[in-house]
């Protein structure tokens, strides 16, 4: 299978959600890799924006605040913490939706494997490394296409993470863990490094090895960035984030 | 018994699971407003809205609140929750005000 590669750099909240959904709309199959400017916090579709986030902190960090289509939890996406990816794939590729996660959560891990690390599938959508989250996704589906996006994390600093984040009891107790800190990890932690390249090599191969693709590296067309466009203003509003 | 008026709040940790959570504005009994929160999965996303909206003027009682959810998620799919986790997650909400 032919997929499109787009390399993306910085943008904040806002036009990394309305890219994602323009891609998706456009429904071609293509692999995002991205990063947020400023350091964001994205929030499920069904989760509400005050149970989940601080918000005063959020504002004295300059740390925005977006609702996702998606489901799922809360992330946080810092600038320099993470790399996100987004995959656009026809439905008809997976029997069921479960299965598309793993499909995608399996090119996860073969990239982890790429830069030395042993990464396992954990409940619907989490990867992990000796029982620590390593990355979360979500997707949604609309008219035929996937659209799954998700988060791996390079660097976390574990109380800033959980500052900014309500993280309710119930969650962490279930996992039977002590201290938050240790519920999560990160590439630096596992191999003692960062490199950014070699990062987004890694995600790549795993990406070709789990789905058989072939990667071709390509620009937005013209159509999707006007199309992104004009689901920033969405992203951006009031009426979108505090919905739930 | 919860019957009557008041504010109730749900919050539940379905085990292997996601966490649904539940504010609940009840009047004479009956569900009046409803939102549902959480961090599962739910295809097509839209129909919580219709969940939410088949949820009120319902009886606060447990069959006549499955009822009401089965059919507002008729051909919805659940991922890391289920019809019985909503179920439970609303009839276990307690009351933090009332009214």
């Amino acid at each position: 299978m032919k997929l499109r590669l787009l390399i993306h750099e910085y943008n904040n909240a806002y036009t990394n959600m309305a890219i994602d959904e323009a891609l998706l709309q456009s429904a071609k199959p293509t692999l995002r890799l991205y990063k947020w400017k400023p350091s964001a916090i994205s929030i499920g579709y069904f989760q509400s924006i005050k149970e989940e986030v601080n918000l005063a902190e959020c504002g004295r960090h300059g740390v925005d605040v977006v609702r996702r289509i998606t489901g799922g939890g809360a992330v946080y996406h810092d600038t320099h913490g993470e790399i996100t990816y987004s995959v656009v794939l026809p439905a008809s590729l997976f029997p069921t939706i479960m299965e598309s996660y793993h499909a995608i959560g399996k090119c996860l891990i073969a990239g982890l494997r790429e830069l030395g690390i042993n990464a396992q599938y954990a409940g619907i959508n989490d990867i992990v490394v000796n029982g620590k989250k390593i990355s979360g996704s979500a997707q949604t589906r609309r008219h035929g296409f996937i659209l799954q996006h998700g988060t791996l994390l390079i660097k976390v600093e574990p109380e800033k993470m959980f500052s900014l984040l309500k993280v309710g009891k119930e969650k962490i107790s279930d996992k039977e863990i002590k201290r938050i800190e240790e519920r999560v990890t990160s590439i630096e932690k596992e191999i003692g490094r960062i490199d950014e390249e070699e990062i987004k090599n890694a995600i790549i191969k795993g990406f070709e090895i789990g789905l058989n693709a072939e990667f071709e590296e390509r620009k937005m067309e013209e159509k999707e960035k006007r199309m992104a466009e004009k689901l920033v203003e969405k992203y951006e509003s009031r009426e979108w984030n505090f919905k739930r | 018994m919860k019957a009557g008026n008041g504010i109730l709040k749900g919050e539940y940790k379905v085990k292997g699971g996601k966490l649904i959570k539940c504010m609940i504005e009840l009047q004479e009994g009956k569900i009046k407003e409803i939102k549902i929160h959480g961090d599962f999965f739910m295809y097509p996303e839209e129909a919580i809205e219709k969940l939410e909206n088949g949820l009120k003027e319902i009886k606060f009682e447990e069959e006549e609140i499955k009822d009401a959810i089965e059919k507002a998620l008729k051909g919805v799919e659940l991922i890391g929750v289920s019809i019985n986790d909503f179920v439970y997650a609303i009839m276990n909400s307690k009351r933090i005000q009332q009214i």
